[in-house]
């Protein structure tokens, strides 16, 4: 997949905003949203926020854990355990570069949250290339990867499987009887 | 009418998916889509086609963009229905395209699937996924004759295309998120040294393994490939 397909799925997250217009709800296939009122906090799917705030339409409310203090103790977490701990957003990594390319005037120590992001984003990727190492190492049939978002999963994905797939084949092929056309 | 009128009509259309007449809001229709999608984006074989719920999130599409013709251009309102269809469009595309790629990669074993298949089953292409795979099969075949089959000694002027062409490896592994709880799911031993054990699946738990194993779990919507 894609990693910019993976960013299309992180951008239906809602976000809040606050707008700095008026307008009746609006009536989408995937839901309702609004109504829009000039300085009151409403809930939209991130890709709308985004389009609003490049117009200037809108000011990004940054969601709760992106603060430089949380993400500062989740930092210290993930360095101290050697298992993935659970992650603020299941879309962390999107939702921080997005936001923070298209809105950083909107976010308090952007630059900071950026950092502390990449750092959290290092640690859980060093911990993945290990377990993957692991796993395919001592040819286990199955892991539970509880924890792992879909964007950390997806940098593994096809060097993990197409190595994991061409092990199989070269095992099938030892057993006789076992082997099949590829 | 009022735009506002012609748009919301959109929240009642229903979309019946399969042979039990459940009705469906827009929002989970399109939200069907993206899991049918995903698991056909994922999974090494073609899956079941979803041509009603393909038709049905078509009519959304066009109704909606029937509606916005009727509104004049620079319409913030419009320019947002205009930006969802955009990414309603993207998922419908790329889920068909995705299912094209696996046609024109596994066409023999698609139609021989597709004609063992017993009356009542459902059915593994749409109608104009079907013609398709037929004309490829039969393109192919031509195409094969004409460079190089005729030139060949006549005892080797047939090809089978069944062996001639891999099949899906459903021995894959696949990343996968569980939806419903599921006891007792077999893991086959990687080597002659270990023993096959079973897993319990809890809900909203991610896995990697083997496609086989959980295939009918795909199918059945108990669990998501991710």
């Amino acid at each position: 997949m894609d990693p910019s397909e993976v960013e299309f799925l992180a951008e239906k997250e809602t976000v809040k905003v606050i707008p700095n217009f008026s307008l009746d709800k609006i009536y989408l296939i995937g839901g309702d949203l609004g109504p829009f009122n000039p300085g009151l906090p409403v809930d939209v799917p991130v890709w709308l926020a985004l389009n609003l705030k490049q117009r200037q339409k809108c000011r990004i409310v940054p969601p709760e854990w992106m603060d430089a203090d949380k993400l500062e103790e989740i930092r210290e977490q993930e360095r101290k355990e050697d298992a993935f701990s659970p992650v603020p957003s299941c879309h962390y990594m999107e939702l921080t570069k997005l936001l923070l390319n298209h809105a950083a005037d909107d976010i308090p120590r952007a630059d900071e949250i950026r950092t502390l992001v990449k750092d959290i984003w290092d640690t859980r990727i060093a911990k993945l290339r290990l377990s993957a190492d692991r796993f395919v190492g001592q040819q286990e049939a199955h892991a539970r990867l509880d924890n792992l978002t879909l964007m950390e999963i997806n940098t593994t994905r096809d060097f993990l499987l197409d190595s994991l797939n061409s092990m199989h084949k070269l095992r099938a092929n030892l057993q006789p009887g076992k082997s099949q056309d590829y | 009418r009022t735009m506002a009128d012609a748009l919301s009509d959109a929240g009642d259309l229903s979309g019946g998916e399969g042979s039990q007449d459940d009705v469906m809001t827009p929002a989970e229709l399109i939200a069907r889509l993206e899991e049918a999608w995903l698991n056909e984006k994922f999974s090494p074989e073609l899956l079941e086609s979803k041509s009603e719920l393909v038709e049905c999130v078509m009519e959304q599409l066009t109704h909606m963009e029937e509606n916005l013709q009727r509104v004049r251009k620079g319409d913030l309102k419009a320019s947002v229905h205009h930006m969802e269809i955009g990414r309603i469009r993207y998922v419908l595309s790329s889920y068909l395209r995705s299912r094209l790629q696996k046609i024109e990669k596994f066409f023999p074993h698609v139609l021989e699937k597709e004609k063992s298949r017993a009356d009542g089953d459902p059915s593994f292409l749409s109608p104009e996924e079907f013609a398709f795979a037929k004309e490829y099969l039969a393109n192919t075949e031509v195409y094969l004759k004409a460079v190089a089959l005729r030139h060949m000694p006549p005892n080797l002027q047939s090809i089978d295309m069944l062996k001639a062409i891999p099949e899906p490896c459903l021995d894959s592994f696949v990343f996968l998120r569980v939806k419903e709880r599921q006891e007792k799911i077999l893991v086959e031993p990687e080597t002659d040294e270990q023993r096959e054990y079973v897993v319990d699946l809890e809900e909203g738990s991610q896995h990697l393994m083997r496609y086989r194993t959980i295939a009918p779990l795909v199918a059945n919507g108990a669990v998501q490939l991710i």
